[in-house]
């Protein structure tokens, strides 16, 4: 323990390539999907529904809903609410919504995550000890679309 | 030439691996690993370092020793070109141990055998000496 202790004296430089930048400003709304918690900023969000609303829209061609939960490989989620993502072509599948907070510095995702979670986050937001993925709402808009070409939706 | 430097060791299940002490930052006791879905196999998460983002990756994959974690080893990477930060978790104690500059790089098992990856610039730099060196060396 002598050697750990003398790593532990010497000067530490911790990394500032995941430091904090800069995001448009304004609140988040935090919701469930998988038993995970992520955050979409609310600038980006049209309406919220309830599972009876989208049954009903939907019959009058609504937003093209995704199951965020089957998507970020979680498995089906419990649709219970939708988030419709302005301009309200689509509308992301969800177990809960929370409530909308302040949102704080977005940190990129560190240069390891090289998969497709680059697309689905625009990074990570770190509050109320946790970590919590921030969307990247373009990219779900375009999944969106995708979706509702080939008609695979939830 | 001065070709001692220092290396931290640790274990990974039963066996014993080292880092280069430069590329090691830190020991953390463990702590709490935030998990999110992502699609990286060996990446478990991330740990919060004073307001750092540190992803953690689990060796297991790469090395097959399934074990208790007792310390995650903060170290440095290259990866897809550029530096970054990166916890280990280790199952025991680490040690920072001084030893020779190795010209092994590696170890290659190939057609049964284990051949020893050469460091080549470590090599070079130790193997090709100037007999007599520039009068400007020599002047400082």
């Amino acid at each position: 323990m002598e050697a750990l202790k003398e790593i532990e004296r010497r000067p530490l430089f911790v990394s500032r390539s995941a430091k904090p930048v800069a995001a448009t400003p304004g609140p988040v709304i935090l919701f469930t999907a998988g038993g995970k918690r992520f955050a979409v900023q609310a600038s980006e969000v049209e309406e919220i529904r309830d599972r009876d609303d989208r049954t009903a829209i939907r019959k009058l061609k609504g937003p093209e809903p995704i199951d965020f939960a089957l998507h970020v490989g979680l498995g089906a989620g419990i649709l219970e609410r939708f988030v419709v993502l302005k301009p309200g072509e689509v509308s992301l599948g969800v177990t809960e919504v929370e409530r909308m907070t302040i949102l704080p510095k977005v940190v990129p995702l560190p240069g390891l995550f090289r998969g497709a979670e680059r697309q689905w986050y625009r990074g990570l937001l770190v509050m109320e000890n946790d970590v919590i993925p921030l969307v990247r709402t373009e990219y779900w808009r375009m999944a969106g679309a995708s979706t509702r070409e080939t008609g695979s939706g939830a | 030439m001065n070709d001692t430097t220092r290396f931290v060791t640790f274990p990974l299940g039963d066996e014993r691996y080292a880092l280069d002490s430069s590329q090691v930052k830190e020991l953390l006791m463990p702590s709490r690993v935030y998990s999110f879905p992502h699609a990286m196999h060996s990446l478990e998460g991330v740990l919060i370092r004073r307001g750092t983002v540190i992803p953690v990756c689990d060796l297991r994959g790469a090395f097959g020793h399934g074990a208790e974690r007792n310390l995650y080893v903060i170290a440095r990477c290259n990866y897809a070109g550029r530096a970054e930060t990166v916890a280990i978790p280790v199952s025991g104690d680490c040690e920072l141990v001084p030893s020779e500059v190795t010209f092994v790089a590696g170890l290659l098992h190939t057609g049964g055998k284990t051949v020893p990856l050469l460091n080549l610039d470590q090599v070079m730099a130790h193997c090709i000496q100037p007999a007599i060196g520039l009068a400007s060396e020599a002047q400082r």
